[in-house]
């Protein structure tokens, strides 16, 4: 019996066992052994974000003689955008007032005042090639919670998949388990990442109604069914209408808002309500 | 034994850490190496079953742990990885660095067909073809490359650990 235990095949036969346990632990969304696994990689996150910062500076150096000569020729472009943004922004204002009041007349109730917005850096990417996660340095700590919508300014760009105290995991909308339901021009259609389309920074548009007429161009929002986003996020915009055999099998490929190839700020947006909930709890 | 515990313990945080940040940046054909499964092929050559399957299982972790939706998926693969490819060292001139690249380059397959076919193919997003072209084959390609460096590193370390070995069996 003793030799048994001792073998070396009934070592490996046991460690395969405890991981395949494990594994199966561990898809269950927020199990303890994720957040096991996530301390572990704790140690690793203030290295990752000195070399996370020294990339940002040494990125720098290389293409400095390269950008002098585009910013002579972005400068005159942004000036004359300046211009016209200055009236814009008179516009705006007044628009702005003028929505307040309305919206007050009609009682709307502002969808992102519920959010508490945390500003985080990309300090990891994922090691593999096939999945489109990545680590911020805002963690638990900082309140992030799992499930809550990433942004930048510009878009949509993932949700909080797994947290840790320092850092969190965000899987971005163009991973290929990643789906979103989307709202085109009031037609609800699903949002999700492909993995002939992720290395090209592209989303593929499925279950589009017939009735709806797209067109490229096209502006996709998140449509806040699902209960993770918040309604009315821009994604992307229509690039390509594919058509397949039947009308059914109808797809368009999307190109977000947001370039995840110079993705480097994001904001997590913490619903506050839920918050207290889970504050209540504790208490 | 303590050193190599911390040789190998080094070797790992420093290539997690370069597979997570640097290598972003330096994609060839928007394909990424992975050093830690060249680092597990290399070892296992050289140091045998035991040592592999061990270093396959902390690199494994390692990965599982920086990214990676389940605990324990990489952990597993990369342990038998190195186990087999351990387990063959024996038969085999192992200082001739052309077979570290031929192994790399089987445990690359491997390793990246397992992967694809457990988390995305088995749930139905992608055939079984186009991968191949994709992703396996430039990073078998790319991780072959680089395990030739790597094993340069290693084949010094493993001389100083069996130098080491020798050193204390006198006493």
């Amino acid at each position: 019996m003793l030799r048994l235990f001792k073998s070396k095949l009934f070592i490996l036969a046991l460690v395969t066992i405890t991981v395949l346990v494990i594994i199966g632990i561990s898809s269950r969304a927020g199990s303890a052994v994720n957040t096991v696994g996530n301390a572990l990689g704790t140690p690793l996150n203030p290295f990752q974000k000195a070399v996370a910062f020294l990339e940002s500076k040494v990125g720098g150096i290389f293409t400095y003689f390269e950008d002098m000569k585009q910013l002579k020729k972005e400068n005159d472009e942004l000036r004359a955008k300046l211009d016209e943004l200055e009236r814009d922004s008179r516009d705006l204002n007044r628009l702005r007032e003028e929505n307040k009041m309305l919206r007050e007349t009609l009682n709307l109730k502002d969808q992102f005042s519920d959010y508490e917005s945390i500003g985080g850096n990309i300090i990891a990417k994922d090691v593999g090639n096939w999945f489109n996660i990545f680590t911020i340095d805002s963690g638990t700590k900082d309140g992030v919670v799992i499930d809550s919508p990433v942004i930048t300014s510009k878009g949509l760009v993932g949700s909080v998949y797994q947290t840790g105290p320092l850092s969190s995991k965000v899987i971005s909308i163009i991973d290929v388990e990643s789906a979103v339901s989307a709202m085109v021009s009031n037609y609800i259609v699903i949002v999700r990442g492909d993995i002939t389309l992720k290395d090209q920074g592209l989303l593929r548009m499925d279950r589009i109604p017939v009735e709806l007429d797209l067109k490229v161009g096209d502006t996709v929002e998140t449509s806040g069914v699902g209960g993770i986003f918040p309604k009315g996020i821009l994604i992307g915009k229509v690039k390509e209408i594919r058509q397949g055999s039947t009308e059914l099998s109808r797809y368009a490929v999307v190109e977000p808002a947001v370039d995840f190839r110079r993705l480097r700020e994001v904001f997590v947006l913490v619903d506050k309500t839920k918050n207290i909930e889970t504050g209540n709890e504790e208490r | 034994m303590r050193r190599k515990i911390v040789a190998y313990s080094a070797c790992l945080f420093v290539l997690g850490l370069i597979q997570s940040t640097v290598l972003d940046y330096i994609k060839v054909f928007n394909v990424k190496p992975n050093l830690l499964l060249a680092f597990v092929v290399v070892t296992a050559l050289l140091r045998g079953n035991m040592e592999g399957a061990v270093i396959g299982f902390l690199s494994g972790l390692c990965l599982d742990v920086i990214s990676g939706k389940l605990i324990g998926f990489y952990t597993l693969l990369c342990m038998y990885i190195g186990l087999i490819i351990g387990s063959v060292n024996k038969r085999l001139y192992r200082e001739n660095f052309l077979i570290a690249v031929f192994f790399t380059f089987v445990a690359t397959f491997t390793y990246e067909y397992t992967v694809y076919f457990f988390s995305i193919f088995l749930k139905g997003k992608g055939d079984l073809l186009f991968p191949l072209k994709a992703v396996i084959l430039p990073e078998a390609v790319y991780n072959c490359v680089l395990s030739i460096p790597l094993f340069i590193i290693m084949l010094k370390l493993h001389y100083a650990f069996e130098d080491a070995g020798r050193a204390s069996r006198k006493y």
